[in-house]
């Protein structure tokens, strides 16, 4: 096993912890139920997940030989499934399924 | 020893920890195919199996370790490739203040050195979807059951991704296809379960900057700014009324 890999993945794998457990031993001030700082933090959920969704089918966007309508069956899929079972598994497992065969019978 | 004398609370820990568990399968099965795909990749890119698996038991964040498989293949020196993955990971900051809001001030967090650990994107948008649908509510064991669900399935899917080769989806390109997506289809399906009308604006100004940032500067300025400007605009938009 290659030193310099093991290394990275201790100091990258160290500072990521650091980053998810530090800010537990820092309770922050919420200001109240309808503080800023509760606001904030109400927010953060959507946000983060709505910027990761969006960061993830960028590059797919960005892409020339990307297929779009695949990304179309994909995203439609898992909206779909989403609305009928109300069930993040379904609407995954659905919306990959749907992607796959999009991009097979494309192609 | 008799199940009666089982210290108080351990019972309502263990079926915390289990309903953790169950509220981790969708992760569990998002996270092993996308783990399988990054063995592959691994093994493609020439880490040995052990390697790989030592990348997803040593820092369990996904892009990272994709983008970590980039830098050490193109020859980028250790700093530079330390200084990248760790910036890309700076989001995560964000994620137990927001949970331990939402749990209120007599959330424990005694043992969240542990817990913590697994509180990657998935896992932190799954928690916060069980909380906001009212069928569960914060404790620590619930956490531990949800992170660890989802971090044997992501050393799972890379040990079999790794040990079954780089070739092996070759022959299966709507699997591959559909496994390229997974992450995407996670993401959106946990958005759809934390939503609420009051963070639409919040979500669309996110998405708005994420965009900006990505195209005009680069992906994990894109991912920071986008999660920061969405956060402060449900902090505006309370504001205005």
């Amino acid at each position: 096993m290659r030193a310099d890999l093991v290394i990275l993945a201790l100091v990258v794998g160290a500072f990521t912890w650091a980053f998810r457990y530090g800010p537990t031993r820092l309770r922050l001030p919420g200001g109240g139920a309808d503080g800023a700082m509760s606001r904030f933090l109400a927010a953060t959920g959507p946000a983060a997940i709505a910027t990761l969704f969006t960061a993830s089918v960028l590059p797919m966007l960005a892409d020339p030989a990307g297929d779009r309508i695949a990304l179309a069956f994909g995203i439609l899929a898992v909206l779909a499934v989403w609305a009928w079972r109300r069930s993040v598994l379904l609407a995954t497992l659905a919306g990959a399924a749907c992607y796959g065969l999009a991009v097979y019978f494309a192609a | 020893m008799t199940l009666s004398s089982a210290p108080p609370g351990a019972r309502p820990r263990a079926g915390a920890f289990r309903s953790g568990l169950l509220a981790a399968l969708p992760i569990a099965l998002g996270y092993f195919p996308i783990a399988f795909s990054f063995g592959v990749a691994a093994t493609r890119a020439g880490l040995s199996g052990a390697e790989a698996v030592m990348l997803s038991v040593l820092i369990f964040a996904g892009a990272a370790q994709f983008l970590a498989l980039a830098l050490v293949t193109s020859g980028a020196p250790l700093v530079v490739s330390a200084v990248t993955l760790v910036a890309m990971n700076l989001r995560h900051v964000m994620y137990a203040p927001a949970l331990l809001e939402q749990a209120g001030g007599a959330a424990r967090t005694r043992h969240a050195w542990a817990w913590a650990w697994g509180l990657t994107d998935e896992v932190f948008g799954a928690a916060l979807g069980a909380f906001a649908r009212g069928g569960r509510s914060f404790s620590e064991a619930f956490m531990g059951g949800l992170g660890l669900g989802a971090y044997g399935a992501w050393i799972g899917g890379t040990a079999a991704g790794a040990f079954a080769g780089g070739g092996v989806l070759e022959d299966w390109p709507a699997v591959e296809a559909g496994l390229g997506f997974m992450l995407p289809a996670l993401f959106l399906a946990l958005l759809l379960s934390i939503l609420r009308r009051a963070q639409v604006a919040a979500a669309a100004v996110a998405i708005a900057v994420t965009v900006a940032g990505m195209l005009a500067l680069s992906p994990s300025a894109g991912i920071l700014g986008g999660i920061l400007a969405g956060a402060l605009a449900g902090v505006f938009r309370r504001r205005q009324r």
